[in-house]
């Protein structure tokens, strides 16, 4: 049992919301990027998150309570695999014989919308943490 | 003589729904943390712990009953999704649950400390 409740919940999700941030800062920095060391321009990021069971001390199928609480953690960061758009740019360095170059499959909206998104979901588990903060100072001060 | 104050019906329950609030805020704590995980169902207070309570309060001595009670955590059956991925958490009905759940913590802590500073009048004789 935590002194502040819920908290291990709390902290794999602020985990998972700031590594998604990351990642829509990486799409965003790569957004005109066409050259990569895999070959070919930049392809956009995409986090998704599983839920995962908290294991818990002491805690059995049939005995303490709030053994099925599940905290959540990055599953995995895939590739996008739509296609990139296609440029006429002769002048560029990674333009093909007939002049296109093709850009990363980037959309600046997209990323805006997920870093907004993102950016919520991490004040909403922070707000949980004030709240248990809240709590368990009122759980202190019984008696006095 | 000490120990039937500790035996009344309203410390005992206090205690039990103290018990249930920490552990709600520890799902609300889940819901808000699985808000965008597919397919994932909202957990909370299973609700046989507060019919359980009511007939143990309504057969009388609590007090002496109480310790065996403890709320549970289970997957919301009566929520619904709206939403694409199956997903049965709404952000905005658990920011709300848990200020209610707050104020409600609030509330049971004061029923408990005033308990216990009643019983600190009536050994000292003089208030807290």
């Amino acid at each position: 049992m935590n002194l502040i409740s819920g908290i291990d919940v709390t902290a794999g999700a602020l985990n998972a919301q700031k590594t998604r941030l990351d990642v829509v800062a990486q799409n965003i920095a790569n957004a005109q990027t066409t050259r990569t060391a895999a070959g070919g321009p930049y392809q956009r990021q995409v986090v998704s998150f599983e839920s995962e069971l908290m294991r818990r001390a002491g805690s059995t199928a049939a005995g303490p309570v709030g053994n099925n609480l599940q905290s959540v953690r990055v599953a995995a960061i895939a590739p996008d695999r739509t296609p990139g758009q296609q440029v006429y740019n002769p002048q560029h360095p990674d333009a093909g014989a007939d002049g296109m170059v093709t850009m990363p499959n980037v959309n600046i909206a997209y990323e805006m919308v997920d870093l907004i998104t993102a950016s919520r979901a991490y004040e909403a588990n922070l707000s949980v943490v004030k709240n248990a903060r809240q709590m368990a100072m009122k759980a202190l001060e019984i008696g006095k | 003589m000490i120990d039937p104050i500790f035996q009344t019906d309203n410390y005992q329950l206090a205690r039990k729904l103290l018990d249930a609030s920490v552990l709600r805020h520890e799902a609300i704590a889940s819901n808000i943390a699985n808000v965008e995980t597919a397919g994932f169902r909202r957990l909370d207070i299973a609700p046989d712990f507060a019919t359980q309570l009511k007939t143990r309060m309504a057969a009388g001595d609590f007090g002496r009953t109480a310790d065996s009670l403890r709320p549970a955590l289970v997957e919301d059956q009566t929520a619904r999704s709206v939403r694409p991925d199956g997903n049965t958490v709404e952000l905005e009905r658990e920011l709300l649950v848990m200020n209610r759940n707050l104020v409600e913590h609030d509330f049971l802590t004061e029923i408990v400390s005033r308990n216990i500073k009643q019983l600190k009048l009536a050994i000292t004789g003089r208030g807290v």
